[in-house]
């Protein structure tokens, strides 16, 4: 089951992230104003939880999976090095002993 | 923010977050509401006995039966009224005395404009001695408890008395 569920890949890039977060927290912020003010016109709070809770349902939806919106901008990784050669891969590493240096 | 899982937990948290906040906005909204009404209390018939009290000192007390009539109009967005009927009045032994006739839970969705005829007392209005008999101020009030969704709970009196007094002698009755 694990290795099923591990090969779905779920991630989302940075900036898809942002705009979920955005996402759920809009809509969560506006079915709370609204169900409170529908519960306070009709003097029902249960009505104010069940919007909120519709809201919830909502962004469940729309945030969860990761839906392509939300990986519209992939790192653009470094292409990997095709041949290590001797030289090539202790140049990085000297490089990084002088970084840490400093 | 990464995997489903995160993103659940987060969702989760910020709508629990939420529903807290409104939960205190409804409690905000009506803390500071009045939530007296006037309330009409007429009592068409008294009577007096002299009985045994089993439940007390084994010493005859006066035992009164109230008939009554409430008609309370409330509004309300709470969860429940308890409302319970009171007499306060003051013989030689105490200065204050207070019993319970009546009560009544009144839930969200009923009728709200109670009219009750004809009630009669719940409870057993004893005295604990001699005190009822020609007692000229027995004041009955209404009162109740909101029940709230959140919030405080509180006691309200009813913006209406009504003060009978009882007779000076005592009813005989004949079946024992």
């Amino acid at each position: 089951m694990l290795p099923i569920f591990k090969s779905i890949p779920t991630h989302m890039d940075y900036k898809g992230q942002k705009l979920a977060e955005q996402i759920f927290q809009g809509i969560i912020l506006i079915s709370a104003v609204i169900g409170f003010v529908y519960g306070l016109i009709i003097e029902q709070f249960g009505w104010t939880v069940y919007i909120v809770l519709a809201g919830f349902a909502l962004s469940c939806v729309l945030t969860l999976p990761p839906w392509p919106m939300y990986r519209r901008n992939p790192l653009s990784w470094q292409p990997a090095l095709s041949e290590p050669s001797g030289e090539s891969s202790q140049k990085p590493q000297e490089s990084l002993k002088k970084k840490k240096h400093k | 923010m990464n995997t489903v899982l995160s993103r659940a937990n987060s969702l989760f948290a910020f709508s629990l977050s939420v529903m807290a906040a409104l939960t205190f906005g409804c409690f905000i909204t009506t803390a500071f509401k009045d939530r007296r009404v006037p309330v009409d209390i007429h009592v068409s018939k008294v009577m007096l006995k002299n009985v045994d009290d089993f439940t007390g000192p084994r010493e005859r007390s006066d035992l009164g039966f109230i008939t009554f009539d409430v008609s309370p109009i409330f509004d309300w967005n709470v969860k429940q009224l308890f409302l319970y009927l009171s007499a306060e009045y003051s013989t030689k032994s105490n200065s204050l005395n207070q019993v319970v006739l009546w009560d009544k839970i009144v839930l969200r969705g009923e009728n709200t404009k109670l009219n009750l005829r004809d009630m009669k007392s719940k409870y057993f209005f004893f005295d604990d001695g001699n005190g009822l008999r020609a007692n000229k101020n027995i004041t009955l009030t209404l009162s109740w408890n909101v029940v709230p969704n959140a919030g405080i709970l509180p006691l309200v009196a009813g913006s209406g008395h009504f003060s009978l007094h009882f007779p000076d002698t005592y009813e005989t009755t004949k079946s024992y």
